[in-house]
């Protein structure tokens, strides 16, 4: 019953970017810019489309950017490097909730507390990286989860700074308000800029010698090492630019929704859902997770429209088909597709067999 | 100081019954490489199959744990056989976000059928507790919980050391390029390794059933129990899950006492992440499972 070893998943990380490669054989080097004119087009239609929706779907769209921005995060230490963190969430609500008590009881600009979060959860990522990164596989996974779910129970026996289970109000209006709230329509184009800016990051590392450096401690990290690859800073830097992203997105979030809870900032399930989205977009790419966000928070939207009594029933069996389908993600397999003109799921299905 | 002896054994008792809980979760991850977190989901359904074998048939929920492990053998079976295998070769996301899907399908078909109202096992004598010296109270229920919980899990130990079948899953766990030239079918013996562990989880959900409250709700806090004290332990030990099951049992009841809210969890997840950061084979494990070969 001997087969084949299964084909390496991430083949195409080791070739040179299409913009690159072009470069060379292209004398005017325009199409290394295509993918950033095909963002900056997207950007403006996002902007052009918020001029065509009614509040209800503002709102649902900028639940989508968020997402966005939050897989695009996750992407750059889950999808570049191969380190599986289950803890993203973690992050996400250390941002929220730096912002919301810096906001509440440091009278802080949202504007000052926004990049604030960010800096302490970068560095509190890199703090906490340091050990746990020498960690492989599930045994990351597994510690930055318990990393989490630690910040969520700290958050919640702290009520004198953070209101403990019974949540946190950010002033938002009024003489007590530092920073007036946005509105839907504000908060559309805040998360909007903000993914915008996480994909941007992503794109530009995908061509640099740290996302490079990534790329290869995903495939071997003795061997990327051997190179001369100093592995644990470039780790611990991604790590700790992950949190801090992430971390942001968490402060936009915390503004959102003025009143904030522990069991909804340190939801197990955003985690979660970030990593659905990467890996079925495409991990490790930089197009793959705005697909994978897209589609899976519009769906996930959609079924807790359709179906409010088992949305999550229907979410669960969509992840179990589309792991099973597409475990290598979407924009891989249509790039491999392409490639051997074969477009059989099935064949798919035989690549992680037993 | 008779209330610290009460705590003592109050966590002792709760912690054999986490081991049996966790023997399962670890038993998987050190054989396969998957972390299972649909195990807590298979703990709350062993717990429902007794309930209703008690509500139709006034079955006993500790002689339940019976029926509620042979369920769960086959729905593991079948699971580690259909889904689980075909993608057992995927990077770790993948493995957990397919046990991921299937607890949240489980979570919710048990919502459905039993709603998420909390739910116990009525038996008579649980209830009652024996008095020992120094005012201690030790709560009958519990102890045949425990008691069932140790035997199951020594008993686990010594077959899988001791007959043909135990073996076959140690040495697919250890080198499966190996095992499959010796002729084990490996699809079989994963499938059979789930199986065990889903019907593990399955006598320790009856047993959980009848010395407590259950809801759908709990499955995520039955596979973080089961995290912790599996990578206590060290993986696929079942000595060594009953030893971080107990650890963890004492930590709880022992920081109940001392600590204010919920903080214990933090402590908890504390001591995760520091036994993961200073020794990641577990108190009393050996790390030879990370250098197989994948054939």
């Amino acid at each position: 019953m001997l087969q084949t070893p299964p084909a390496q998943p991430h083949e195409s990380d080791v070739r040179e970017p299409p913009g690159l490669a072009a470069s060379a054989s292209d004398p005017r080097g325009l199409r290394r810019y295509t993918p950033v004119a095909a963002g900056g087009l997207l950007l403006i239609a996002a902007f052009a489309l918020q001029t065509q929706l009614y509040t209800g779907q503002v709102r649902m769209v900028t639940t989508i950017f968020t997402f966005v921005g939050l897989a695009a995060a996750w992407n750059l230490i889950g999808g570049f490097a191969g380190y599986a963190c289950f803890g993203q969430v973690g992050f996400f609500g250390l941002g929220g909730y730096a912002t919301a008590v810096m906001m509440t009881h440091g009278h802080v600009s949202f504007w000052l507390a926004l990049p604030l979060s960010a800096l302490l959860a970068g560095a509190f990522a890199a703090l906490v990286g340091w050990p746990l990164l020498r960690l492989k596989g599930h045994y990351f996974a597994v510690a930055t989860l318990g990393v989490a779910e630690g910040l969520r129970e700290i958050v919640l026996n702290l009520p004198e700074l953070t209101g403990g289970g019974a949540g946190i109000s950010i002033p938002s209006m009024g003489a007590d308000a530092v920073t007036p709230w946005f509105g839907n329509d504000g908060f559309y184009v805040l998360f909007l800029l903000l993914a915008a800016l996480v994909v941007a990051i992503s794109g530009w590392l995908s061509v640099t010698r740290g996302g490079y450096a990534l790329r290869a401690i995903h495939q071997d990290e003795d061997a990327a090492a051997a190179v001369g690859i100093n592995t644990t800073r470039v780790k611990t830097l991604a790590f700790a630019g992950s949190a801090a992203l992430t971390a942001a997105l968490g402060a936009a979030y915390a503004f959102q929704q003025i009143t904030i809870f522990p069991e909804r900032l340190f939801d197990v399930h955003i985690t979660v859902l970030m990593v659905v989205m990467v890996v079925l977009g495409g991990a490790g790419t930089v197009a793959g997770p705005v697909v994978g966000a897209v589609f899976v928070a519009y769906v996930s939207e959609w079924l807790r429209e359709q179906l409010p009594e088992s949305h999550a029933f229907a979410l669960g069996g969509l992840i179990v088909v589309a792991v099973i389908l597409l475990p290598q993600g979407f924009t891989s397999y249509l790039q491999e597709a392409r490639k051997t003109r074969r477009f059989s799921l099935l064949d798919n299905v035989r690549r992680y067999r037993l | 100081m008779s209330q610290f002896l009460q705590a003592t054994l109050y966590g002792l008792l709760q912690g054999c019954m986490l081991g049996l809980v966790a023997t399962g979760f670890s038993l998987v991850w050190g054989v396969m490489h998957v972390v299972n977190l649909s195990h807590g989901a298979f703990v709350l359904i062993g717990a429902y199959v007794a309930l209703t074998l008690h509500q139709a048939l006034g079955l006993d929920p500790f002689v339940g744990m019976l029926p509620a492990a042979l369920v769960l053998f086959a729905l593991g079976y079948g699971l580690q056989r259909g889904l689980v295998n075909l993608v057992i070769n995927a990077p770790i996301f993948i493995t957990l976000l397919l046990t991921f899907g299937l607890e949240l399908l489980f979570v919710n078909a048990l919502m459905v059928l039993f709603s998420a109202d909390y739910r116990s096992i009525p038996t008579g004598y649980a209830e009652r507790s024996l008095v020992l010296p120094l005012d201690v109270r030790l709560p009958i229920g519990r102890l045949i919980a425990a008691l069932a919980s140790v035997a199951i899990t020594v008993g686990m130990g010594y077959l899988m050391r001791r007959t043909r079948t135990g073996l076959t899953i140690l040495a697919t766990g250890m080198d499966r390029g190996a095992a499959r030239l010796m002729g084990i079918s490996a699809r079989h013996t994963y499938a059979l390794t789930f199986g065990v562990a889903a019907a593990l989880a399955g006598a320790a959900g009856a047993a959980v059933g009848a010395v407590s409250t259950f809801s759908p709700a709990d499955a995520g806090r039955f596979t973080l129990f089961s995290f912790v004290a599996a990578v206590l332990g060290g993986l696929g030990n079942t000595s060594g899950a009953l030893l971080g099951g107990l650890l963890l049992g004492l930590a709880e009841s022992w920081g109940g006492q001392l600590l204010p809210g919920t903080l214990i969890n933090a402590v908890a997840f504390g001591m995760l992440v520091l036994v993961l950061a200073i020794r990641p084979q577990g108190l009393v494990g050996k790390a030879y499972y990370a250098s197989r070969v994948e054939v």
